[in-house]
């Protein structure tokens, strides 16, 4: 299976087992969009932003000692977005309304995140 | 900030030696938010370079903008409270002058802040001319100067540059 498919496959399933998610993409650390599944919204700028986002908290997480970043998180009055380190090559970015399960968000998406992470490095 | 910290944006194009003339500059280890950029072998900043320096009695803190364009929005973030702006820009293609021009005026209709030119890779064998890069992007010739973004002297001149146009401004 090409390494797209499988992608998509994986923010199929994401997006299935959590079904209050309006969006779901994968992007690479420079900020270019690999696979995405959005509802609305333009997958090149949140690509963009996801990168920005893994690559500052890269370097928060390296100033105060946090060890490897992991994932962050943007929250507004009407939504929320997670941003997850997805490998070194890629980053996990998802979009859910507001009063989503956020537990449920970070059990699925950080399992897709080391899904993502094994697609992309056995290539 | 303590009143006399000074904020510096260091923008230009992708390539053009940003994150490089903010390491020359930096008196203190540079944080950068650099990757392996998928279309070039080379790195490619994602979110922002910090590095700070003591001028006589000043502490300047200089903010790099990553130079893709797909990372605009960071741009105008940066560009808040700048008391300057330097542009850096490559020399040796000129492709890339257009998307200076965008850049610089994304910039500058935001925030009318004095900005100077620093015009790169003088080591090239085809390096455009400082005053003809200054030309195309509408720029008084004087705020314009040939850079070494690696060489400390070079950087600090375009540096001394800004504050001279901050001065008269």
């Amino acid at each position: 299976m090409a390494v797209a498919e499988e992608l998509n496959s994986v923010l199929g399933r994401l997006r299935a087992a959590v079904p209050e998610l309006s969006a779901a993409l994968v992007a690479t650390t420079d900020g270019l969009p690999i696979a995405h599944s959005l509802n609305a919204g333009d997958a090149n700028r949140l690509a963009a932003m996801a990168a920005t986002a893994l690559g500052l908290g890269r370097r928060i997480c390296e100033t105060y000692g946090g060890g490897e970043f992991r994932e962050t998180s943007v929250s507004g009055s009407e939504g929320q977005m997670y941003i997850y380190s997805a490998g070194s090559k890629a980053v996990l970015g998802v979009v859910a309304r507001l009063g989503a399960n956020v537990g449920l968000i970070h059990l699925e998406a950080r399992d897709a995140a080391s899904q993502v992470s094994q697609i992309l490095e056995r290539r | 900030m303590n009143e006399t910290a000074i904020k510096i944006l260091v923008a230009g194009p992708s390539g053009a030696g940003k994150t490089t003339l903010i390491q020359t500059l930096s008196q203190s280890p540079v944080v950068n938010t650099d990757v392996p950029c998928s279309t070039a072998s080379r790195s490619t900043t994602v979110a922002m370079d910090f590095g700070q320096l003591q001028l006589d009695q000043y502490a300047i803190h200089l903010f790099g903008a990553p130079g893709q364009e797909r990372f605009d929005f960071t741009w105008e973030v940066l560009l808040d409270g700048s008391l300057g702006v330097l542009l850096l820009v490559s020399g040796k293609d000129a492709t890339h002058f257009p998307q200076a021009r965008r850049m610089y005026d994304y910039l500058l209709s935001r925030n009318p802040v004095p900005l100077v030119l620093g015009v790169t890779h003088q080591d090239h064998p085809n390096c455009w001319d400082c005053k003809e890069v200054a030309s195309y992007l509408d720029l008084d010739p004087a705020a314009a100067l040939p850079i070494n973004a690696t060489n400390l002297e070079s950087a600090t001149e375009l540096l001394v540059r800004l504050f001279d146009c901050v001065e008269r401004a």
